[in-house]
């Protein structure tokens, strides 16, 4: 008896979206201990500097602050997730603006402000090194001592240059993309205390409490079962809390004064402290034949991962391995680096390296279709990947490819077949409108990383489901999504499956909540329990009933025989094991399939790809070189829809992300000072700025994931900046090379092609 | 405990339709007094400047940020935060239409959207699509791209 | 930073508060609405002062239109009764437009029109309009009043014609009748609430026999100091058929009256040009509605 699918594909709502709008979930910063004190970070003023003196003398006895600590406090002062390269609290030297030197901890805020202000600091400057190019450079300053190039790799497949030879078309471009700040609503907050056991307990806000406890307890030196680290409701993550925050100060502090703590970055401090996307430069040298086929693609990647490393190693992987985009291309070259400068630290953001060597090689498919006078999605549709191909580093393709489907669609979507029509419809003179295409492509799991998690799985003496897993509730709505799949998998109502999260102490490892694989992980992860949890369920029934286990089905909460005589409800298999202390719970285990990395990298390839195609329109007021997004139609391959409701929500909010990357958020640093700290300089966009958008899934089903499911967290944000890009050049007729697309920066373009014409 | 220099000054207004009485310093603002002095935390810290709407909360009726309202500005007036909006612990129908359309995510920006939402439906109870982004223009969220919080507000106009 | 060292008076009439600024003659500052103030000494770019807080004095809150067609505005009347009054929509409607994307909804209904202007932001988007319906600023003390135009109440960077112990009580624009016309222009970064990169308010009369404008103001903001009339400008619209060709050349003079820096927002350049293609759209615009 095969029981159809109940939950999945249900849009129902997200469980804790009520809890959320009548403001009873807490989050961490919604905290305050009984007794707490009340944590600050003093940061580095200059973007590099040496610490000579740090005197704390005043601060410590100033009224109300209980204590301060500096790098003396920290027995193994390096942390990061690839390098240890980063400091709890600087020693030798600051490396960027921001750079924390000591933590206060005191009894009210406003004494803890004080004391900040009375903590004397002696730096000596050093020059700082702000540009990745003249980082590079063997003479530039130092920001680590093993140099400024974190990471340098080349990977060739084919012969390039031949293929050039012999190409019929070139295209040549160099583009820069600007550092994107994450900018979610709830910024980096946390607090600490001892439970009743004894036991330091970090609740904060993150994405990996494993892996946040195991930098707490390497740093501070100490056992990590003593330590516990609990996330919440997180308001917002996207990447920006895979890194530490405030994890390792709070329990400093909590540590040595054996008091709760309470540690919120204002703003401003999210801005400067928060890591960021990746600025870059690529350099790529497309070739093609007439007919529209792609030859090679060389690519140079140098990306500013600032003071530290943080993701940045992986994140270059990510880049290097998607900067050919979904297609064919039997020649390619990738010289990828990594640079350290006395800029903000770049590590995690949603696409994770990709959306910007996607706004590249979308743009030069672009050019190259103008250059050929053919449709862009023909063009694409002639090199697209399909399943079984084998890709650019003669890897096989083995998961679902749904980039073709897409592209097919947004070729067939009345705004591109009526596009004419569509940009014939502007009010004024000055106003011009540009419809334009780009596709996606990133793998989701960690690729050639090993990956494992774990799901526990208990049955309640009700009869119902604990689901224990360590993702992290980041706004994207996994709980909900497992909670469903949980349902059809145990065969149960889906309020009948209960969701314990993101805590070390009560859930198993499930890995870390990023690369848009927690829903297929946990997933995959959960099948292995359910299957556990039910064979033994149908061995109790056998036991209860005296027919044999293999008759038993399951439906609805029941344990029901073959010829259908015998029902035994959950809640009565629960009481028979409980009073035969038959143990209630099983722990399900899933480890992602990889292969081995190809040499010059770490994680690539991946076994499993996301796709997306995407249309915009857009209008560009020619006067003041400020762009519109009127619509946007956004096609991702999404395997399975689990949710549809936030399926959308995940690819609505991503795409207006990338409205935000793509023409207004722009991080301004000038001498290594962040010129954008707060939300009326650094511009995101409001509900003015969100077009329509129209989301049309590809479910082709994606045998490897939970009832067909692939992930989807990251790819509505990777082609929504080249398809405006494209958009603006089909408007106005000059290409952008450069993201954020500005009205400054798109009105002189618009400007200079104007003198060039010798116009007005 | 010291405050600092702080001067501290009693005031009294009505929160959520109960008469409350606080000892402040007068410059605190009513965010720091709802979050951190009398913890009700419904009310969210986006950024302290006015510029991302999550504080928003009623000042005798009118949406203001509660981040730049001064205790003494509060004094005689009437608050109401998101926690206000329950009759009896159940949700107000702008709080079911955020929560069943999908409207909320990581939910941060949840409580002030939904005040804005709240004033705009008192003074405009059928709001075109048009009035409700103007409404909500300064209601910031990162999560949803904003279709499915438009959807809600539409669902319960008049 | 915390404002918790502030001390914070209240007084109960504008007498008072009159009194009270009197006595504590520059060691006071004024806060209203507060939407301004409050993040500027947070950050410290105003000096730490103890506030007088005059928000709840409803006395200055008011729109009036008396019998001399002029209409009197409190100063403490919030840019959401200006937005939506219907004497300012109907006799000053470039007034109610700047004053619905002065900010958000919430800014916009604590934020005072008395606030905006002695706040003195160059790119505030209150006064372009002022400027060009050539408002008059009524100021008060213990000593008595006196009216300020607009235009000379500014000396500098946030310079006012202010002294220590005057308050600004009301401001005074004459009612546009229908021969009159306007256009408010703001070009922000996006289409949510931003600060302006340059903003602009031109106001015209036009000669019902000719269509030709017989009068005109042309001001902007963001582009200088304080906001400025673009004089030269002006004189090449008035009396003049406006074409295509004349229109650019009168938006290019409006250089001769700006000085912009660079900036967060834009380059002094881009503003340069902001400033000229706004008002090449602003006149387009008048041109094109019918008159």
């Amino acid at each position: 008896m095969v029981q159809a699918q109940r939950w999945v594909g249900k849009p129902i709502p997200r469980r804790d979206a009520l809890e959320k709008a009548i403001g009873q979930a807490k989050y961490a910063s919604d905290l305050f201990p009984e007794g707490l004190l009340w944590g600050k970070v003093l940061r580095s003023k200059y973007p590099h500097a040496r610490i000579k003196r740090i005197d704390v003398s005043k601060a410590r006895s100033h009224p109300g602050v209980v204590a301060i600590f500096t790098h003396e406090d920290i027995p193994n002062n390096r942390y990061g997730p690839f390098n240890k390269d980063r400091p709890v609290l600087c020693d030798d030297k600051t490396r960027y603006i921001g750079d924390p030197i000591a933590v206060v901890a005191a009894e009210t805020p406003e004494a803890a402000e004080e004391a900040l202000g009375m903590i004397e600091v002696e730096y000596e400057p050093l020059p700082a090194v702000l540009d990745p190019l003249e980082a590079m450079k063997p003479e530039s300053p130092k920001v680590h001592e093993r140099g400024n190039i974190a990471r340098q790799t080349h990977i060739s497949f084919g012969n390039v240059e031949q293929a050039f030879r012999e190409a019929d078309i070139i295209v040549e471009n160099t583009y820069t993309v600007g550092t994107q700040i994450h900018a979610y609503l709830e910024t980096e907050a946390g607090i600490s205390y001892f439970d009743e056991n004894g036991r330091l307990t970090i609740v904060a806000g993150g994405q990996s409490p494993y892996r946040d406890r195991h930098e707490i307890c390497s740093t501070l030196n100490i056992p990590e079962d003593s330590v516990r680290v609990v996330i919440p409701h997180v308001g917002g993550a996207f990447g920006g809390k895979d890194d530490i925050s405030v994890q390792i100060h709070l329990a400093l502090i909590t540590l040595k004064t054996r008091r709760p703590a309470r540690l919120v970055w204002t703003r401003e401090e999210s801005t400067i402290a928060g890591t960021k996307r990746h600025a870059g430069i690529i350099r790529m040298k497309t070739a093609a034949r007439r007919d529209g086929v792609l030859l090679a693609n060389k690519t140079e990647i140098i990306y500013d991962t600032g003071a530290y490393e943080g993701l940045g190693p992986a994140v270059l992987d990510v880049a290097i391995e998607n900067c050919n985009g979904p297609y064919k291309i039997p020649n390619i070259d990738i010289s990828a680096t990594l640079v350290y400068t006395n800029n903000y630290v770049a590590s995690a953001f949603r696409g994770f390296g990709a959306p910007q060597v996607l706004f590249a090689i979308e743009s030069q498919l672009d050019a190259i279709a103008e250059q050929l006078n053919m449709d862009p999605i023909e063009l694409r549709l002639r090199n697209a990947l399909r399943r079984g191909d084998v890709g650019v580093f003669n890897n096989k393709l083995i998961g679902s490819v749904g980039i073709a489907k897409a592209l097919e669609i947004a070729a067939n979507h009345e705004l591109w077949r009526e596009r004419e029509r569509y940009k014939s419809e502007t009010a004024r003179p000055w106003i011009r409108r540009g419809i334009g295409v780009a596709s996606a492509v990133k793998g989701y799991t960690l690729g050639a990383l090993p990956d494992k998690g774990q799901v526990g799985v208990e049955l309640t003496r009700e009869g119902k489901f604990r689901v224990r897993v360590s993702s992290t509730e980041i706004g994207q709505g996994v709980l909900t999504a497992l909670a469903q799949v949980a349902a059809d998998m145990l065969k149960c109502g889906v309020d009948d499956i209960q969701l314990v999260f993101a805590d070390t102490l009560e859930t198993p490892d499930t890995s870390v909540t990023s690369a848009s694989r927690q829903l297929f992980l946990a997933g995959n992860a959960l099948a292995d329990a359910a299957r556990k949890m039910l064979d033994k369920m149908r061995h109790v029934a056998a036991g209860l009933s005296g027919e044999p286990p293999e008759v038993f089905d399951f439906l609805d909460g029941y344990a029901i025989s073959r010829d259908g005589k015998t029902r035994i409800s959950y809640a009565g298999i629960a009481r028979y094991m409980e009073n035969n202390n038959i143990p209630l719970n099983v722990v399900g285990e899933y480890e992602v399939p990889r292969v081995e990395p190809i040499p010059g990298t770490l994680e690539i390839p991946h076994l499993f790809y996301m796709f997306a195609a995407a249309l915009a329109l857009v209008e560009v007021n020619t006067l003041t070189g400020f762009v519109q997004v009127r619509k946007l139609v956004v096609i991702p391959d999404a395997g399975k829809v689990i949710n549809p409701q936030t399926f959308q929500g995940q690819i609505e909010g991503a795409a207006v992300q990338g409205i935000g990357y793509a023409l207004m958020e722009e991080a301004k640093i000038e001498n290594g000072i962040l010129k954008t700290q707060n939300f009326s300089t650094y511009l995101i966009p409001s509900i003015k700025d969100a077009p329509e958008i129209e989301v049309i899934p590809v479910e082709d089903g994606e045998e490897t994931g939970p009832f067909g499911a692939k992930g989807i967290g990251e790819i509505g944000i990777i082609p929504i900046a080249p398809a405006i890009a494209n958009a603006i050049k089909d408007a106005v007729g000059v290409r952008p090379l450069s993201i954020p697309i500005t009205p400054e920066k798109l009105y002189w373009l618009i400007r200079s092609k104007r003198s060039e014409n010798g116009s007005q | 405990m010291r405050r600092g220099s702080a001067v501290v000054k009693r005031f009294s207004f009505v929160l959520n339709g109960k008469p409350v009485e606080v000892e402040v310093p007068p410059a605190y603002t009513l965010l720091e007094t709802l979050r951190n002095v009398l913890h009700l935390t419904g009310t969210k810290d986006g950024c302290g400047d006015g510029d991302c709407g999550a504080c928003t909360v009623l000042l005798d009726g009118r949406a203001v940020h509660s981040c730049l309202t001064l205790m003494a500005q509060v004094e005689g007036r009437s608050v109401t935060t998101v926690e206000g909006l329950l009759r009896d612990s159940s949700p107000d129908e702008v709080q079911s239409a955020y929560a069943e359309s999908g409207a909320v995510q990581c939910g941060y920006c949840t409580p002030g959207l939904i005040m804005a939402t709240k004033a705009l439906l008192m003074s405009n109870p059928n709001p075109s699509v048009e009035e409700v982004k103007e409404a909500l223009r300064g209601n910031l969220c990162r999560c949803t791209g904003y279709a499915k919080i438009l959807e809600a507000v539409l669902r319960v106009r008049r | 930073m915390l404002l918790y060292d502030i001390d914070v008076i209240t007084p109960s009439s504008l007498d008072e508060a009159l009194e009270i600024l009197s006595s504590r003659k520059g060691r006071i500052k004024v806060v209203a609405g507060g939407t301004d103030l409050i993040i500027q000494m947070k950050d410290g770019i105003i000096p730490r002062r103890d506030l007088l807080n005059i928000y709840g004095l409803d006395e200055l809150r008011y729109i009036k239109l008396d019998d001399n067609d002029m209409i009197r505005i409190g100063a403490l009347t919030s840019f959401s009764e200006i937005a939506s009054s219907e004497t300012i929509r109907h006799y000053a409607k470039i007034l109610a437009d700047a004053a619905s994307t002065i900010g958000s909804i919430q800014i916009m209904n604590k934020a005072s029109i008395g606030g905006n202007i002695v706040n003195a932001s160059p790119a505030a988007d209150s006064l372009p309009p002022l400027y060009a319906l050539g408002a008059v600023v009524r100021v008060a003390s213990s000593r008595g009043s006196r009216e300020v135009p607009i235009e000379s109440f500014y000396r500098g960077y946030k310079k006012l014609d202010l002294a220590e112990d005057e308050l600004v009580c009301e401001v005074r624009l004459r009612a546009m009748s229908d021969d009159e016309d306007g256009i408010f222009l703001k070009h922000g970064l996006r289409l949510g609430d931003a600060i302006a990169v340059v903003n602009a308010a031109i106001w015209v009369r036009r000669d019902s026999r000719s269509g030709l404008f017989s009068d005109a103001r042309v001001a902007l903001g963001a582009v200088a100091p304080t906001v400025v009339r673009a004089r030269r400008c002006e004189q090449l619209i008035i009396s003049k058929k406006l074409d295509e060709d004349s229109m650019w050349n009168a938006a290019k003079a409006v250089l001769e009256s700006i000085s912009p820096i660079d900036d967060v927002r834009g380059s002094a350049e881009y503003r340069r040009e902001m400033s000229v293609n706004l008002v090449y759209m602003g006149l387009w615009e008048l041109t094109h509605r019918s008159g």
